[in-house]
């Protein structure tokens, strides 16, 4: 099966925040208030070397967040990816720690700001419920991959700096987009 | 750092940056003044600016010693199993060859004060919480290796789900019980001359060889309550303050890898704390004759007082603090 993977080509992020929209859009079912899966950060804004990038859960092979997890909600899909069952999740925040993208997100619950179920980026293929249904929706928003389609993030991005999809082909592209602007410097700025 | 990614899979990004960098050093001296200019200083944790208010996410990249995740799984969640299984094993094992230590001449029927209403009080404040915090910290550091694999899904979801529920309330009154007795109770628990040979013959509680029938002096605490009572104000200051860490986030906002090393700090107490109090456990109920007496009325058999603490006896004869409870 193919190993998912997502890419941000710095050279062309021009911060539009297209996939941050697009992913809300897409997956409004499941975003609790204040939950965004996806984000484009800025560094060196308005100063030499300025270059953005666009994250999300960035599916790791061997995640952290399924290390470290005490209630054992993580699992890895046919595709590669690392999705979790919200069922189990207890909110205790571990993956949020291990995490090294910062990618789980939990909406606020309780008198001393104690934590709902966790939430992430799908790589829009939904969860552990029954594809389409209304519990996954509910759940987990979208599932794209179901359906044969790539992420929405990725699908809308306007410079196609965010690639999303299997890792060879991504890859593939993306060393062709280096080789012809000629020079390593290309890569990251 | 190359490493660091690989273990993430993502080989990806690293693969193209090392294959591309030898072009480029080949290529021209200046190209190599912006040569991955941006991915090391996001590598390195630089920040930036987003318009998402999320958690911590101004910053793309935040890296730590992966190997934080390994010492847990495989060195603290069979460690806390072993702390307490391996404990009690060891326990009944020792108690089957040694047996336990009688009171001689058997109980005198005088009982002499020892605590207060208020000191057995402050012991159960700590000691009930302590007894949850242990079985469901247990539940969370070693369930997902030692319970899941042998439950059905949903009630391994319940048991992780209450685990952490009772876990974040019993954590209240254990930290009342912890300072109310680590600071009420330090000044009869300073070490003394005589807790060294305590310890020479193991307190006496040994059966057979040349440790049998020794009663060495004790004073109110014996050197292995003193020894158990300092472990536990200092492990219990140290799972305390990591606890108030991850209860309470956004009272104290600690940084990710705080958080982490908190979660290790706060297993390696629990460890500590757990062994400890099977020994406590079992000193208590079962291996001294007449011990749990002093926890549940707050007063101690004569014999037992002049078997296990005989200097505390002679003292408070002498000083005419000693008092006896009236018989009905
Ligand atoms: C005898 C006392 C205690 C023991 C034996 C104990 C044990 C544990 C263990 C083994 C874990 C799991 C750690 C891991 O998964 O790596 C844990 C988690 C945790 N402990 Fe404790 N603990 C104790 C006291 C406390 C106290 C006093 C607090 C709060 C101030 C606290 C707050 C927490 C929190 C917040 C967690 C994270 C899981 C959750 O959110 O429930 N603990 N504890
Ligand atoms: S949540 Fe974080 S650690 Fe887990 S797979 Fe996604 S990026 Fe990796
Ligand atoms: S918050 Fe949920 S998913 Fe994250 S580590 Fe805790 S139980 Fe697992
Ligand atoms: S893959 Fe889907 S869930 Fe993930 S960031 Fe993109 S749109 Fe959002």
């Amino acid at each position: 099966m193919a190993t998912m993977k997502f890419l941000c080509d710095t050279k062309r992020c021009i911060e539009c925040n297209g996939c941050v929209t697009a992913c809300k859009n897409e997956n409004d079912s499941a975003l609790e208030w204040g939950i965004q899966r996806r984000r484009v950060v800025t560094i060196n804004d308005g100063v030499k070397g300025e270059a953005s990038i666009s994250v999300a859960c960035m599916h790791c092979t061997d995640a952290p967040c399924e290390a470290v997890c005490p209630a054992n909600c993580f699992y890895k899909t046919e595709d590669g990816l690392t999705l979790h069952n919200k069922d189990t999740c207890i909110g205790c925040g571990y993956c949020l720690y291990a995490c090294p993208f910062g990618a789980p997100q939990f909406p606020k619950r309780g008198a001393f700001g104690s934590r709902g179920k966790m939430d992430k980026c799908t790589f829009c293929a939904g969860g552990p419920e029954e594809d389409h249904s209304d519990a996954e929706r509910q759940k987990y928003g979208a599932n794209r991959l179901a359906e044969g389609k790539l992420p929405m993030c990725a699908e809308l991005c306007a410079t196609k700096s965010l690639l999303a999809g299997d890792a060879e082909i991504v890859s593939s592209i993306f060393r062709e987009r280096v080789a012809y602007r000629g020079s390593n410097s290309a890569i990251w700025g | 750092m190359n490493r660091w990614f690989k273990q993430l899979g993502l080989v990806l990004i690293v693969a193209l940056t090392t294959a591309f960098s030898a072009v480029s050093f080949a290529q021209s001296a200046p190209a190599a003044e912006t040569e991955g200019q941006i991915w090391s200083q996001l590598k390195a944790g630089a920040t930036g600016e987003t318009t998402s208010h999320g958690q911590f996410h101004n910053q793309p990249i935040n890296t730590y010693d992966l190997r934080l995740l390994d010492v847990r799984s495989d060195w603290l969640a069979p460690g806390l199993m072993l702390a307490l299984f391996g404990m009690i094993i060891i326990f009944v094992v020792f108690i089957k060859i040694n047996g336990i230590s009688k009171l001689h001449g058997g109980f005198s029927g005088k009982m002499v004060y020892r605590w207060s209403k208020f000191d057995v009080s402050i012991h159960w404040l700590g000691a009930i919480p302590c007894l949850l915090l242990i079985l469901t910290g247990l539940v969370l550091l070693s369930g997902r290796y030692f319970f899941q694999p042998y439950i059905g899904e949903g009630m391994w979801a319940s048991m992780v789900y209450g685990a952490k529920q009772v876990h974040d309330v019993m954590a209240i009154p254990f930290m009342i019980g912890w300072a109310l007795m680590t600071v009420l109770w330090a000044k009869n628990q300073l070490p003394k001359l005589y807790d060294l040979k305590w310890m020479m013959v193991v307190g006496g509680y040994i059966n057979f060889g040349p440790f049998k029938g020794k009663h060495p002096d004790a004073g109110f605490a014996n050197a292995g309550e003193k020894l158990w009572f300092w472990a536990f104000a200092a492990f219990g200051l140290v799972i305390s303050a990591s606890g108030m860490l991850l209860l309470f986030p956004n009272l104290f906002e600690p940084s990710r890898t705080l958080s982490l090393i908190a979660l290790i700090l706060h297993s390696v107490s629990a460890i500590i704390i757990t062994a400890f109090s099977i020994v406590h456990i079992f000193m208590a109920t079962v291996m001294s004759e007449g011990g749990m007496e002093c926890m549940v009325s707050g007063y101690c058999d004569e014999t037992w007082a002049t078997q296990h603490h005989n200097l505390w006896f002679d003292e408070i004869k002498e000083n005419g603090t000693l008092k006896y409870k009236d018989q009905a």
